[in-house]
């Protein structure tokens, strides 16, 4: 008997475990160029630069292949989103947390769906590139309330 | 009388002065920059068969630049291959391979400057970054290339044919597969697209962004990553274009959102995921076209309004219609529904009984995705029966009143 006891306490540990770490996740998924769309625009996410990604307060991963696109989706969203992220420009696809980012606007940038954001994760590439592309720095709180 | 023999003496003057300098490994004149700085504006320039690299070529001078054989110009992955910098370029029978790759800059194949009345004819583009880049031109020509590349999934590449904030195009019989969009307009306006063949490209066969008052014609779009997508366009005219075989959870035949007034007329959607996929769309008229072995032939989203879906084929679809709202602005007159049970006592060709095009469990499986693994049970088919009779779920005026009973020949 007390060892079947054991094995329930441990299998009702082992699942309690996982309810903790699935429901408890900050981390960003991976975007899948070429492959996954984006739930704004609906396009196929292709440029690794522009990318954004948001979790929203329910646990839900939303994938956009623009920043421009995921703060108008978090405008009309009914649910609240937790934490955003936001491709590195200097690097090929990968996301950094976006309060923590350094944005360019303008210049010479492109982005897919012409929200020509791009996200930096230290304030001396953001510097380095506003010359090389002629655009103009933002933080992170100018470029989220320049939707509405 | 005089005044146009002095006219035409000097026209001829003018054309017996420009001269043709050949380019060669065993001619004087061996590489093809030489050339360039010894040509005036007027001049041809021919490059016999062979290899050359030779980095960035630049061209600034009205020339007509002439392959014989093919000859290769390599990049080397480094470089941009062609420069276009010079009005009424002729650039015609070149082999163009491995531009640089993956840089800021865009680098491309062949890439023109703010130009008007470039030809570029008879090329073949093979791995480069960008295919053909015109950027801020007017009046060129984009005939008869082969573009291809080998763009894989995770990985960036560029555009087959990539026109920005352009006029006045004409792109003819393009062949181009491999590249992230095989042909990309951004800002393009009054331009044609005709007899192109895209295949296999890793985004979309064809990719329209703010691109008012143009045309595409006759063009294949066959297995491409996520079909062709029109968007925040308006006034855009599809003809009598093939969309098949995109297939994927993204993919559409054709991806409409934010178009307006636009014609879609004579197209054949087959074996697509979905042949249409509409959002944000208003007065489009969606006529004659053969809608065929598709996951779903339509989807309608709520945000569409007044659309005409007329004289259709919809045949061997697994869903003809589907639609997430009950809020119809749509109308449909006279397709031919495979089907369609109903019945023509009178024989004029059209039912008696209006049709229901949107089914009971398209609109189920439009909220809960995962009902489709009920898909062809017993209860499904008798709701969907009962539906039919007495719609409550499905809004009831999403109906044709006019169904035809026998397919048009299109």
């Amino acid at each position: 008997m007390w060892f079947k006891n054991k094995i329930y306490k441990s299998i009702l540990l082992l699942f309690s475990f996982f309810a903790l770490v699935s429901c408890n996740s900050n981390e960003s998924k991976p975007i899948k160029l070429n492959s996954d769309s984006c739930d704004f625009c609906k396009m196929t996410i292709a440029n690794g630069k522009f990318g954004a990604e948001l979790i929203t307060q329910k646990g839900r991963y939303y994938k956009f292949d623009d920043v421009a696109c995921m703060i108008q989706f978090d405008k009309t969203s009914e649910v609240p989103s937790k934490v955003f992220f936001v491709n590195d420009y200097f690097k090929e696809n990968e996301l950094v947390a976006a309060e923590k980012s350094f944005f360019l606007k303008g210049g010479t940038i492109n982005s897919p769906m012409r929200g020509n954001f791009a996200a930096f994760s230290s304030d001396k590439e953001q510097k380095e590139f506003q010359t090389k592309l002629n655009a103009e720095p933002m933080t992170w709180q100018q470029v989220y309330d320049s939707y509405k | 009388m005089k005044k146009l023999i002095c006219i035409l003496f000097s026209l001829l003057f003018s054309i017996s002065n420009a001269k043709t300098i050949q380019v060669g490994s065993n001619l004087s004149v061996k590489k093809i920059k030489k050339a360039l700085q010894l040509a005036v504006d007027g001049d041809t320039i021919v490059v016999n068969s062979g290899v050359y690299k030779e980095g960035n070529i630049i061209i600034n001078k009205k020339i007509i630049f002439l392959g014989k054989g093919f000859p290769i110009l390599d990049g080397q992955r480094k470089f941009e291959v062609v420069s276009i910098n010079a009005d009424n370029v002729v650039i015609k029978g070149f082999k163009i391979i491995n531009s640089g790759y993956a840089s800021l800059d865009d680098p491309c194949g062949i890439k023109v400057y703010d130009r008007t009345f470039v030809k570029i004819e008879n090329n073949i583009l093979d791995n480069n970054f960008f295919g053909i880049y015109l950027q801020n031109s007017r009046n060129c020509l984009i005939k008869n290339n082969k573009i291809t590349a080998y763009g894989k999934q995770e990985q960036l590449i560029g555009n087959g044919i990539h026109c920005w904030k352009s006029d006045n195009l004409q792109i003819i019989a393009n062949k181009i597969s491999g590249h992230r969009d095989g042909i990309y307009f951004e800002f393009v306006t009054q331009s044609i697209i005709w007899r192109n063949i895209s295949n296999k490209n890793i985004r979309y066969g064809l990719h329209f962004m703010f691109s008012n008052d143009d045309a595409y014609i006759t063009n294949v779009f066959k297995n491409n990553g996520a079909g062709v997508a029109v968007m925040f366009t308006k006034n855009v005219k599809m003809y009598n274009n093939y969309f098949e075989e995109n297939w994927g959870d993204a993919a559409y035949g054709l991806l409409l959102k934010e178009i307006a007034d636009s014609y879609i007329f004579n197209n054949k959607f087959a074996r697509n995921t979905s042949g249409i996929y509409m959002e944000g769309t208003s007065r489009i008229k969606v006529e004659k076209n053969v809608f065929e072995s598709n996951g779903w032939g339509m989807k309608i989203q709520a945000s569409c309004m007044e659309n005409e879906i007329v004289n259709n084929n919809y045949r061997k679809n697994t869903f003809d219609i589907s639609t997430n709202g009950s809020l119809v602005l749509n109308t449909f007159n006279s397709n031919y529904w495979d089907k369609y049970e109903g019945y023509d006592l009178d024989k004029n060709g059209v039912g008696d009984v209006p049709y229901h095009p949107l089914s009971l469990f398209a609109v189920l499986t439009e909220k809960t995705p995962s009902a489709m693994l009920l898909y062809r049970s017993f209860m499904i088919t008798l709701l969907d029966k009962s539906e039919k009779v007495l719609p409550s779920i499905t809004p009831d005026n999403f109906i044709d009143k006019t169904p035809l009973m026998k397919s048009l020949p299109l």
